[in-house]
């Protein structure tokens, strides 16, 4: 006994509703279509490749605010890079007192209640300091009512990735997104797929 | 020297692989194997041997196209300049 694909001929020439599928998760467009031997696929390769790029380079290579050209590659995944984005923009990194974001410095913390950046340790000895926000005010342990002091644990909350490990891993999480534009493509254009078994 | 003793953060600090980039290059190829082969193949019956030979010519095309550059830079362009006006 054989599973043979059979497709629906009367189906229209572009499948909607594949293709926005396929736009929300990688491999959901071949899922609705039946596909799903080939979905697990493509959903395995894009995640894999988008984070894997993560893992090389850090969070820090998925950025729309710094680096914007790389982001329409890597938004292409879907809202799993936009939510990746927000992330790192909204939790990670630390906000400067005019409001803009930038990543924190090796010696730096981020306030979690205000965002604002803070350094915890001296850079040239290690040395905690009691935490203080770039706008001059002390970060205040609620409990005592003192400033809490940095320790050696005090560490930003990413590192910025440079060189050849922050192009690779860009590059890997970019062509993540424009694999995912050509899936999206196929699922728009595919036919249903009807599983029928046939006697040998 | 602190921060440098601190344990590494899977997703949130970068690997330490500045000397052993290239080596990422493979699975980079073979990610985009998977994908492309997943979308383009009518049937998946040869689907992992379409994969590893694809994943097998992005990378030798890869090789081929850095020995081009060296030998442009290191060779012609060396002899282009020594050869002068």
């Amino acid at each position: 006994m054989t599973t043979e694909p059979m497709q629906f001929q009367d189906d229209p020439p572009i499948q909607p509703v594949a293709a926005l599928a396929a736009c929300v998760f990688p491999g959901a467009g071949h899922a609705y279509l039946g596909e799903t031997r080939r979905a697990v696929l493509i959903a395995c390769g894009v995640l894999g490749l988008f984070f894997g790029g993560i893992f090389i380079g850090g969070v820090d290579v998925v950025d729309r605010k710094e680096d914007f050209v790389w982001f329409l590659g890597q938004g292409l995944v879907g809202p799993i890079a936009f939510g990746t984005d927000y992330y790192h923009q909204n939790h990670l990194k630390v906000l400067n007192t005019n409001g803009t974001r930038r990543s924190a410095e090796p010696f730096e913390v981020r306030d979690p209640k205000t965002g604002l950046a803070a350094t915890a340790r001296r850079p040239e000895t290690g040395e905690p300091l009691p935490l203080m926000t770039s706008d001059g005010q002390y970060m205040i342990n609620p409990k005592t009512g003192q400033p809490l002091m940095g320790s050696v644990e005090s560490r930003p909350p990413n590192s910025k990735s440079v060189g050849r490990v922050n192009e690779l891993g860009t590059l890997m999480s970019a062509v993540a997104g424009m694999l995912n534009l050509i899936c999206v493509v196929d699922a728009s254009y595919r036919h249903r797929v009807r599983r029928t078994r046939r006697e040998n | 020297m602190e921060s440098v003793l601190l344990a590494w953060r899977p997703f949130l600090d970068p690997l330490d692989v500045h000397n052993t980039w290239w080596i990422f290059l493979i699975p980079m190829a073979f990610g985009i194997s998977v994908v492309y082969r997943a979308a383009r193949l009518r049937s998946l019956d040869r689907y992992w041997r379409s994969v590893l030979a694809m994943t097998f010519q992005i990378v030798m095309g890869m090789v081929l196209l850095g020995v081009a550059s060296y030998l442009f830079v290191m060779v012609y362009v060396r002899i282009a300049a020594n050869m002068g006006p």
